[in-house]
């Protein structure tokens, strides 16, 4: 299983992205494919992705069940902590530190 | 300008869905995608390059954008009359490998080549050897014998009324309801034979047993898997005698093919009954100019032309 997320990608980014997968919801795109063409469409999104920015998971033999790769500018930051692969969340710049429970 | 994203490239058949029925509508490219805009304006994207072949029923417009598009991710495309009797096919720019069709057509030229092509046909298609010394004119008697029996064999498991396989291709509805299910069904299987014997870079016209066809070669192929895939599909929707029999054939053969794993078969199928004609892929002559630009590496099959 493959799951792509863009934000704020050009629009043929998100054709090309329609080539293979299936876009259920604005910028969210499913399938199922192989590592090969896996590899590929990250090519395509790396290209493409301009100021936008994007996730990619899939389901591998990780002890979570999954991976991922991300692209561009996002308040979510991947962390690795203890061999597993989290995500921590930024706070917004403007207003200084505040807890965020959005 | 530099293009921004990269060339688009096919990805080998084995990794696809086999067959998406398309119907009533404009296809188009729409920012790159590939999209089906019916006459409300309703846009369905079709992820075109990963299906083997689109089938396209009456009703649809395909425009020359739309046709580049599915050449360049190798999606075949086939034109399919009312419930899926072919009518015309074209759309993958198949046969760009010069050394397979070579060796193909060195097989199908040599006598003894071809006899021991057609010999393992029949013995992957009945799981048996076919009886020793025989020329193709007999085992072909030998295979209608057969494959008449296996009509019969399958209609009493399915319990449906079975006289024999009997169409008319110039009218539709003359046919009984099994005798429709399996057409629609074979169609379907035709069609991804086809994508296949296209992305494996061999020509549809080129067959082995059947010949003066421009998909000869797809019937030979398609005869191996016909019947533990569509066959007994047809015949369980026959039975049942569904309101939309066309409709329940295709989703069922979509099952069939998932579950035979045969778009992971059908190109080592192909290479392993050419392999038993025993020739070489022949070499180029001696003369020959070598490739002025170096190919690139390809995630597609060897015919597609990426």
């Amino acid at each position: 299983m493959l799951v792509i997320v863009v934000e704020n990608a050009p629009p043929r980014l998100r054709g090309r992205l329609a080539l293979w997968l299936l876009e259920v919801r604005a910028g969210v795109y499913v399938g199922k494919v192989s590592r090969r063409i896996r590899d590929m469409i990250w090519d395509n999104v790396e290209k493409g992705i301009d100021d936008g920015n994007a996730v990619m998971v899939w389901s591998t033999n990780t002890e979570s069940g999954f991976d991922f790769v991300t692209l561009g500018a996002n308040r979510r930051i991947p962390k690795e902590m203890e061999g597993i692969k989290l995500v921590s969340f930024l706070p917004e710049i403007s207003s200084g530190y505040s807890p965020d429970f959005e | 300008m530099e293009p921004i994203l990269p060339q688009l490239k096919p990805i080998p058949i084995k990794d696809r869905l086999s067959v998406l029925f398309v119907e009533k509508g404009q296809l188009d490219v729409l920012d790159g995608a590939f999209v089906l805009v019916d006459k409300t304006g309703v846009r369905t994207h079709i992820p075109v390059g990963g299906v083997a072949c689109l089938m396209l029923e009456p009703g649809t417009r395909v425009s020359h954008a739309a046709a580049t598009l599915a050449s360049r991710v190798g999606c075949l495309l086939v034109w399919v009359g009312e419930a899926g009797v072919r009518l015309y096919s074209a759309g993958q720019p198949g046969g760009a490998r010069a050394d397979r069709l070579l060796y193909q057509a060195k097989l199908a030229l040599d006598d003894t080549a071809r006899l021991k092509v057609v010999r393992k046909m029949y013995e992957m298609r009945f799981k048996e050897k076919p009886p020793e010394r025989r020329s193709v004119e007999q085992l072909r008697g030998i295979e209608g014998a057969r494959v008449r029996k296996m009509y019969d064999l399958l209609a009493r498991q399915y319990k449906v009324p079975w006289k024999k396989r009997n169409y008319d291709h110039t009218e539709w509805g003359s046919g009984d309801v099994p005798n429709r299910c399996l057409s629609s069904a074979t169609a379907c299987l035709y069609g991804i034979c086809e994508a296949a014997i296209l992305a494996a870079g061999y020509a549809p016209a080129v067959g082995f047993i059947h010949t003066g066809k421009p998909q000869s070669f797809v019937y030979d192929i398609a005869d191996i898997f016909k019947f533990e895939t569509v066959v007994p599909v047809a015949f369980k929707i026959a039975a049942k005698k569904p309101h939309n029999p066309e409709r329940q054939v295709r989703l069922a053969c979509r099952d069939a093919f998932r579950q035979t794993r045969l778009l992971n078969r059908i190109i080592p199928t192909i290479e392993q009954v050419l392999t038993a004609g025993e020739m070489q892929v022949p070499k180029a002559h001696e003369e020959a100019v070598d490739i002025a630009i170096p190919n690139k590496e390809e995630i597609g099959d060897a015919g597609h032309r990426g």
